[in-house]
């Protein structure tokens, strides 16, 4: 039992162990995948960051490459002057710049602007105010530093709109002086948004002066986008970009990463964010609901080592029962049914360990409790009985074995005879000796000795006085819960000792007669009742019983009796039927007091 | 050659001649100088744009001109000077047309209104975004003037919403005592007290440095000016390096 426990034990303890680790180990995997989305998105927005770089360098490069074109140098610098008629330069600009570039949308052009050396407009191309020309913006930056010599680009928030640009100076013919300058813009919307998102790998959103203006996420799932964006503005005045920060968008939990545009869209709170998923939910139900039938196919999942695991603890458990529960107890079972046979005395209790052990000793001594433990003399008297009796019609006569469950020093309760202190002097009352150890002797009946007369035994019979009770014996008490025959009461007077009757204060006409107790008679009684039980043994056993008579059988009884008697100098004997190895046998029971 | 007598001064002329002087000498205070000295811009500040794209490269054929714009857009100006009174109110006038503003900054006493006139074809959204209760957010269609009190002694920068680069920066003073830095950041206030002022330096449209110093030192006076975010910055590493 101990082995299983520690094994119930030790299968629960393991089950607790993998529920926990199957609850608590994805958790540091979330937290890890999560902080890997983040470095993926903070790699994204590295990445985003140098194609705005190469895509502004390119845009440089070809509107200075633009700016080299002999048609508009010359005409710009003919503007520039003052020359020529306004209008034909516009044209004669505007016409080449659909020469060079026929289609602006597939160059990702939005508008082509071309402007004198004082920052005046000359020509459009492309844009909502492709007619107009005539107005000044010197003022914007990059028209400035293209003005000043420079090639530099800018981002605008303007009209709700981002747009990057890139502006340089056009050069007179002979590259000695400034003429004017170009600048291109590229619309930066939903065709930058999709363009990031296939080179990224992620979702994307443009943001300007607090509103999502472009997403590849759907409508108005990022409108907590901004606000979040804005709380973070001084991280990312700091450090261009913020760090990954969670979002919740319906049932998707994303993580955010977002970064400003550079130039004077910057001023107007225009960002960039890439959109990263978070990890998923680590409790139960969605480690769960995220298992998928190819996580349960066989190559994806371990099902023979777990069911091998799994037969094992199972087989180790039966086999601990086995070993420990269901071996011990059939073994005890077989034990008491021989003990039940008779076959055995007693349980070998030293076989057994544990509780069965204990059951064991326990039914051992509810058995010796039960009977008695003969003693030696009456064990020697019994093997002597059987010697002297022998064979009896096929039966034995039997002594109880030692430590058997019928072996006692006491007769059994059906043979045993009424006390014999009813013989004995009232003075000097004798009880049986103290059973042995564990036994509690039977209650004796306490009474206190009536003053009955004693009587002479003139007719007393020859047992009687051969079991050593003459006429000297007193008085014969009674307990008082014998109540005397009523043919007691007819018993003459004179049969009543006459010192005794004068020492009676009975009053007159009620004198108790006492039956005087026939031991004959009563051994007779006995042994009448030994054969039937004899006889009807044998009968049941299937033994025959021709030529067994009662006479004869009786007389055998006494006979041996009178042996055992003598030889063991004991008071009497008791005998007993019982079955043994199927056929009908006695057993004789010495009786000492 | 006939040599002339100096010819007698009355004492009366006398006295009164020295008087005179004393009352110059406590009217206008002897110990008054220049205050010289020159402002050092980070290194991202000392363009003449005040938003920066990724590339900024030069052509390779033309001198480029590194002049003007955001540069000159530097000013000084020393505040708690004793006994010093701030410039008159008056009406600044500024145009804003080809996506510029002209000019870019006014430097006056409190009480001055600006006037700003769209000359431009574009519809302007200006305000004070820092002190919205100055100058809230309005817009000013071509053709049309707007007008903004400055009473408060401080600095203000007004910002177009659309163009974010036009910037004008109005700065209410207390005193006589300012200046604006030149191509190179130098500057020369004349008449200064000798006595510890306030000097602070506005650049870029914010405030962008301020320390006390001798009114009347004569050694040539350097301000550096930290990028912005890298005075918090700073103080923030040193905090962390005393924690």
């Amino acid at each position: 039992m101990f082995l299983s426990k520690i094994w119930f034990i030790l299968i629960a303890l393991v089950s607790a162990v993998a529920g926990t680790f199957a609850l608590v180990a994805p958790r540091p995997a979330v937290q890890k995948l999560a902080v890997l989305e983040g470095q993926r998105l903070d790699r994204a927005q590295y990445a985003a960051e140098q194609m705005f770089k190469v895509d502004a360098h390119k845009w440089i490069d070809r509107v200075s490459k633009l700016g080299r074109d002999a048609i508009l140098s010359e005409s710009l610098d003919a503007a520039s002057r003052g020359s020529g008629e306004y209008t034909v330069i516009h044209r004669t600009i505007q016409d080449r710049f659909r020469t060079l570039i026929p289609d602006l949308a597939t160059g990702g052009i939005d508008e082509i602007v071309a402007l004198d050396n004082k920052g005046r407009v000359i020509a459009r191309v492309g844009g909502s105010d492709e007619k107009e020309y005539g107005d000044y913006i010197g003022g914007v930056e990059v028209v400035a530093d293209a003005l000043r010599g420079y090639l530099s680009d800018d981002v605008w928030g303007v009209g709700g709109r981002l747009e990057r640009v890139a502006g340089a100076p056009v050069l007179s013919k002979g590259k000695d002086r400034i003429v004017g300058a170009l600048y291109v813009g590229a619309e930066t919307g939903p065709g930058l948004v999709e363009r990031l998102k296939k080179n990224l790998d992620v979702d994307v959103a443009l943001l300007l002066r607090g509103k999502v203006i472009a997403s590849s996420r759907p409508a108005g799932e990022l409108d907590a986008l901004p606000e979040m964006v804005t709380q973070h503005s001084a991280e990312i005045a700091e450090l261009k970009r913020t760090p990954a920060l969670p979002l919740t968008v319906g049932q998707d939990k994303l993580l955010v990463v977002a970064a400003p545009f550079p130039g004077q869209a910057g001023e107007q709170q225009a960002y960039y964010a890439l959109l990263g998923m978070q990890p998923a939910k680590t409790d139960l139900g969605a480690l769960l609901s995220n298992v998928s039938s190819n996580d349960l196919k066989w190559g994806n999942f371990p099902w023979v080592p777990l069911a091998l695991v799994t037969f094992a603890m199972i087989a180790v458990g039966l086999i601990l029962q086995r070993v420990e529960v269901e071996a011990p107890l059939g073994k005890l079972r077989r034990e008491l049914q021989k003990l039940a046979a008779g076959d055995l005395q007693k349980i070998d209790d030293s076989k057994y360990g544990g509780k069965y052990g204990g059951l064991a000793r326990d039914l051992n001594a509810a058995v010796e409790r039960f009977t008695h433990a003969p003693g030696a003399r009456s064990e020697m008297a019994g093997k002597d009985l059987n010697a002297i009796l022998g064979p009896s019609g096929g039966s034995t006569f039997d002594l109880p074995s030692a430590g058997s469950a019928f072996s006692g020093s006491t007769p059994a309760p059906a043979f045993n005879p009424p006390a014999a202190p009813a013989f004995s002097s009232p003075a000097a009352p004798s009880f049986p000796p103290p059973p042995p150890g564990g036994f509690a002797p039977p209650p004796l009946p306490s009474f206190a000795p009536p003053p009955a007369p004693s009587f002479s035994a003139p007719s007393l019979p020859q047992p009687f006085s051969a079991a050593g009770l003459g006429s000297s014996s007193p008085a014969l008490p009674l307990p008082s819960s014998i109540k005397p025959a009523p043919w007691a009461q007819q018993l003459p007077a004179d049969a009543l000792d006459d010192g005794a009757a004068a020492d009676r204060q009975m009053p007159e006409g009620e004198a108790t007669r006492v039956v005087p107790y026939d031991l004959q008679e009563e051994e007779d009684a006995h042994f009448r009742h030994v054969f039937d039980d004899f006889v009807e043994t044998k009968r049941s056993c299937g033994e025959p019983t021709a030529g067994l008579t009662q006479a004869k059988f009786l007389q055998k009884l006494r006979d041996n009796k009178s042996a055992l008697v003598a030889k063991h100098a004991c008071r009497t004997v008791r005998f007993s039927v019982y079955v043994k190895d199927g056929k009908a046998a006695l057993r004789a029971t010495p009786i000492r007091e | 050659m006939t040599l002339r007598t100096p010819s007698r001064v009355s004492f009366p002329a006398v006295s009164a001649a020295l008087a005179f002087s004393l009352a110059l000498a406590g009217g206008a205070p002897a110990w008054a100088g220049t205050l010289k000295g020159s402002v050092k811009l980070p290194e991202s500040a000392r363009s003449s744009r005040l938003y920066q794209g990724y590339w900024r490269l030069e052509n390779g054929n033309v001198p480029v001109q590194n002049s003007g714009g955001a540069k000159l857009e530097t000013a000084v100006v020393l505040q708690n000077v004793n006994g010093a009174h701030p410039p008159p109110a008056r009406t600044v006038t500024v145009e804003i047309g080809g996506l510029d503003a002209h000019p870019r900054m006014v430097i006056t006493g409190p009480g001055s209104v600006i006037e700003i006139k769209n000359t431009g074809k574009v519809r302007l959204d200006l305000s004070t975004p820092e002190t919205p209760s100055v100058m809230p957010l309005e817009q000013l269609p071509p053709g049309a003037t707007r007008r903004a009190k400055f009473d408060a002694i401080g600095g203000y920068a007004i910002h177009d919403a659309e163009y974010p680069h036009i910037m004008i920066s109005v700065i209410i003073v207390d005193s006589p005592f300012f200046a604006t830095a030149d191509e190179k950041g130098s500057f020369s206030i004349a008449g200064v007290p000798d006595a510890k002022v306030h000097l602070k330096v506005w650049a870029r449209g914010r405030w962008a440095a301020e320390e006390e110093v001798e009114g009347g030192s004569k050694e040539d006076l350097i301000v550096k000016v930290a990028a912005p975010g890298q005075k918090e910055a700073e103080k923030e590493a040193e905090k962390e390096a005393a924690e």
